[in-house]
């Protein structure tokens, strides 16, 4: 069996979807459910071991002949559109219907298929010309799903800030693949390790897709994009479209030569922006800015791999290399896979309940069960813990970077930092997600809107129960999933052909599903004892304190005060104070909010710069003929002046 | 067979001897303090009354009140399962195995935390927010601590790791573990375990909602969590692998027993820290295990 008519069936499928969407909305729904499914399969069979699929064609597009190949790799991010994309698109008929957005709806699903289809086509092609085009269909569908609530004053900002960014990569993508197309001689893309020339190239795809990635310094587009976006787009956006970006770097990360310098500055990038990103994630009170900076932080877990692996490659191959790669590509499937349920959950929050603020929530368990749940086991998997998904991938990482410092190779001190800088991050993912959490869903409903919340349709639990049943499933059989990533760790380097599991992933599989029974077992054991025992209901214990009030307890802000403070170096959070003030104070006001560090501070400033710069030297064009011969009678004068000098020399 | 009774012997250590531990420290702290105290068993009778005692359960509280505490039961002891035993190694060994325990460690934090969070009590979210944040650092030198001994040993797995002792490093490396053992088992200087002040405290803040079985578990666990660390500590530091079996376990109850002391004189002669003190001497902690880690990998032994 091979791939190809599978894709073909997906490719169908997706641009009728694209034609029909706005019209059908049930016939979008088989389109865009029998495509998804159909990559999904032609990703699994590659994935099982079916040799690399290619497909050449005469007919050329843009001067260049259609040419696409899909191996591992690829494979690999293709099948997490598939899950997400499907996912994503049951989701939306639930949490975006016509009959309350009229208007954007029919555009959701337009954009959503040619979403869909454009990472397809960036996943299968293998002609450099092609993947821009393919490239550019991406951004601009992306832009048009952030925008669907465009009667919004921050919607249209965040989605002319990603616009404005997202084409800054792209300028950088047309320099790598039109600088790779004029050295080679031709647009092909493919193996071309040895060129040992083209090198340089690979700071230019580093810019061009660690922008789109999210990767620490360049993510500023990322928050408020995935902010605002409608939930289902920050889904897919946080899981699968910034991976588009991951994928860019790891394809030509192992395409290409890589500088001398590349592992230490990918190793350095993913360290770093994994701490800075889940710091600023802590932080955060609108629950879906903390998911997407928490995004910074899992690609930044991602480029650690991807680091280590280039270090390796760099030093002599080692087999740590071959783990933290590994465990890097296992992470690009968990963390699609948990943030796209955990942006569900949130998207559910926001339907029931119509705000992002997560200090005007609490107490939502009560009507949100299954919310609650579901969002507790992606917060879970988030924070890396066993028995579920994202330990698992964080662990190879880990073991990857224990290994290089057991090895004593050059990279040792590298993996050391790391080591720490990502223990570090994984205990504050933890503090975030343990606060959006409890703050949403335990204690006492803070707002009306939270007391009257609901639970969300079928249409909207279906799909966070298979993404939350696939994080249990890779956590909890992890070997299964071994032989893909394996393969596709030997697409990126030859040298590291497909070995069998590593015992230790085995006997974490083991250990995984023996916790997960026994703690289901104490769990019912101890509400069984308490149930025996007696149990009364009674108020919270508050210090003996009769009338607690659900304003009286900790909130977002109180909850990330202590480790904002150890941080403010880089938050740097903005205090407005009114103290109260004389014997009746009547009014009181603490407002503490974190702005975007790295773009207010950073980039606005060196932008605002710019444009100063650009506007005084812009004073020199008027459209005054006097002046202009003025500078022609100058420029010829110092030129004259020149060359006499010279002349005298 | 012999699995079976070589299971039921290391629960048997972990499960019946860390309830006694609190005792010592307690029973140190009074002799120090010129009082009699209570009984080094104290531990063992709370915790049979508190299991046999009716729940009063918030109204605010969910299942996961309940359930929280027993899956932090679950991990501490899976945690504490992968730790070798002197002469009886570990129950369970791999690559790998120390990153695992350190993440149980974590899913317990987390439990803990979401149970406390359920009641939407002030006290017990300034508890968990306390408890949460600090780990940061707590983490940070873990796993500095464990990176020294994996490059000490040239191992990942925590049988051979704690088989040697900690070399040239190993002061520095049991200050810095002990400064973690004070930090993550809420001792002073960092908590005040027997204070009743709930605007002070850590993690008894964190549990002053629970009642009954779901109480005694929490105790339990904290304990056995406390014996993980002055096992692990022990391990680390003294030479285990060159020793007979009886010496060996003859070694490890002595340094259960040093470091358990240790604990009730700093609490007896130390005040609490005041909470912004405390990410200083955490820092602190990470700084000593960063330099054992430094000598151990220009000791160059391995």
């Amino acid at each position: 069996m091979t791939a190809g008519p599978f894709l073909l069936l997906a490719a169908l499928c997706l641009v009728v979807g694209v034609a029909a969407g706005a019209r059908w909305p049930r016939l979008w729904l088989v389109l865009v459910m029998t495509g998804t499914i159909a990559a999904l399969v032609a990703a699994l069979i590659m994935l099982l071991g079916a040799p690399d699929w290619e497909w050449r064609n005469q007919f050329s597009v843009g001067g260049e002949p259609l040419h696409f190949r899909l191996d591992a790799l690829s494979a690999l991010f293709l099948a997490l559109v598939g899950v997400v994309g499907g996912a994503g698109a049951v989701y939306a008929g639930g949490y975006w219907p016509d009959s309350h957005y009229p208007a954007s709806a029919p555009r959701s699903r337009t954009w959503w298929a040619a979403l869909i289809l454009s990472m397809l086509a960036i996943l299968l092609s293998s002609n450099g010309l092609h993947f821009l085009i393919a490239w550019e269909l991406f951004a601009i569908s992306a832009y048009f799903l952030i925008t669907l609530d465009n009667a919004q004053r921050e919607v249209r900002a965040a989605g002319w800030l990603y616009l404005a960014v997202s084409h800054a990569g792209t300028v950088c993508l047309f320099a790598f693949f039109a600088g790779l197309a004029a050295r080679t001689g031709s647009w092909e893309l493919g193996p071309m390790r040895e060129q040992a020339g083209l090198a340089p190239f690979f700071w230019l795809m580093l810019m061009g897709f660690g922008v789109k990635a999210g990767v620490f310094p360049l993510h500023i587009w990322l928050p408020s994009a995935h902010a605002n976006a409608p939930s289902h787009v920050s889904a897919i956006m946080s899981g699968v479209a910034i991976k588009m970006g991951v994928y860019g770097i790891i394809r030509f990360s192992g395409w290409l030569p890589a500088p001398a310098a590349a592992g230490w500055v990918v190793l350095g990038l993913g360290a770093m922006g994994a701490l800075l990103g889940i710091i600023f994630a802590f932080a955060q009170n609108d629950f879906k800015r903390l998911l997407a900076y928490c995004s910074v932080e899992n690609v930044g877990v991602i480029m650690v791999g991807l680091g280590a692996a280039l270090l390796a490659s760099a030093h002599g191959g080692g087999l740590w290399g071959q783990l933290a790669l590994a465990g890097a590509l296992l992470h690009v499937w968990n963390h699609g896979l948990f943030k796209s349920l955990l942006f569900f959950g949130a998207g559910s929050v926001l339907h029931a309940t119509g705000t992002r603020e997560m200090s005007r929530l609490g107490g939502l368990w009560r009507v949100m069960p299954w919310t609650a749940g579901l969002f507790g086991v992606g917060a879970l998997a988030v924070s890396s813990l066993p028995p579920l998904n994202g330990f698992v991938s964080e662990w190879l990482v880990y073991l990857g970077l224990f290994d290089a410092v057991t090895g004593r190779g050059p990279a040792a001190g590298a993996a050391m930092l790391a080591a720490i800088l990502l223990g570090m991050a994984g205990a504050l993912a933890l503090a975030s997600f343990l606060k959006a959490g409890s703050v949403i869903f335990l204690g006492a409903a803070r707002t009306k809107a939270a007391a009257l919340a609901h639970e969300s349709g079928w249409q909207m639990r279906g799909p966070m129960l298979v993404l939350a049943a696939l994080c249990g499933l890779i956590g909890l059989a992890p070997v299964i999933f071994w032989p893909a990533v394996a393969r596709a760790v030997g697409i990126w380097l030859p040298a590291w052909t497909p070995a069998a599991a590593p015992a230790p992933l085995l006997t974490l599989g083991t250990v995984h599903v023996v916790l997960a029974l026994l703690i289901a077992v104490a769990a019912t054991w101890l509400w069984h004892k308490a149930h025996v025992n007696g149990l009364r209901r009674g108020l919270t214990w508050d210090c003996a304190y009769e009338g607690p009030a659900a304003r009286m307890q900790y909130s977002g802000g109180s909850f990330s005060s202590t480790s904002a403070q150890w941080f403010s170096w880089i938050l740097r959070p903005v205090l407005s104070l009114r103290r109260p003030r004389g014997p009746f104070p009547s009014a009181a006001v603490r407002l503490e909010t974190f702005p975007e560090a790295v773009l207010e501070r950073i980039v606005a400033p060196v932008g605002t710069a710019v444009m100063q710069i650009s506007t005084a030297v812009r004073r020199l064009q008027h459209g005054r003929l006097q002046a202009y011969i003025l500078y022609i009678v100058a420029g010829l004068t110092a030129l004259s002046g020149l060359v006499l000098l010279g002349g005298a020399r | 067979m012999n699995l079976a009774i070589d299971l039921i012997a290391r629960l048997a250590w972990w499960l019946l001897l860390a309830p006694l531990l609190p005792g010592v420290i307690n029973k140190v702290k009074a002799w120090v303090g010129g009082r009699r105290g209570p009984p080094v068993l104290q531990l063992y009778y709370d915790l049979m009354r508190l299991w046999q005692k009716g729940v009063v359960l918030s109204k605010l509280a969910s299942p996961g009140f309940v359930a929280g505490p027993a899956v932090a039961w679950v991990a501490i002891t899976a945690a504490a399962m992968l730790v070798p035993l002197g002469p009886m190694g570990a129950a369970l060994s791999f690559r790998g195995d120390v990153l695992l325990m350190l993440y149980l460690l974590a899913l317990a934090r987390f439990c803990t935390g979401w149970a406390a969070m359920e009641t939407g009590s002030a006290f017990e979210g300034m508890g968990t927010v306390r408890e949460v944040s600090y780990a940061v650092l707590a983490e940070a030198a873990l796993i500095a601590a464990m990176l020294s001994l994996s490059v000490q040993t040239g191992s990942v797995a925590l049988a051979t790791m704690l088989d040697p002792s900690a070399g040239a490093g190993a002061v520095l490396l049991a200050a810095g573990i002990f400064t973690v053992l004070l930090a993550e088992n809420c001792r002073v200087p960092f908590d005040d375990p027997s204070t009743h002040l709930e605007l002070t405290m850590i993690h008894e803040a964190m549990i002053l909602d629970h009642s009954g079985p779901p109480l005694a578990v929490i105790l339990h666990g904290a304990s056995v969590k406390l014996l993980l660390f002055s096992v692990l500590l022990t391990e680390a530091v003294l030479p285990m692998g060159e020793l007979s079996p009886f010496a060996k376990m003859g070694a490890l109850l002595a340094g259960v027993l040093t470091v358990t002391i240790s604990v009730g004189l700093v609490e007896s002669l130390l005040a609490r820290f005041a909470f912004r003190r405390v990410p200083l001497l955490l820092t602190t902690a990470i700084l000593l295990c960063l330099f054992a880690l430094l000598v151990a990998w220009k000791g160059g032994a391995v």
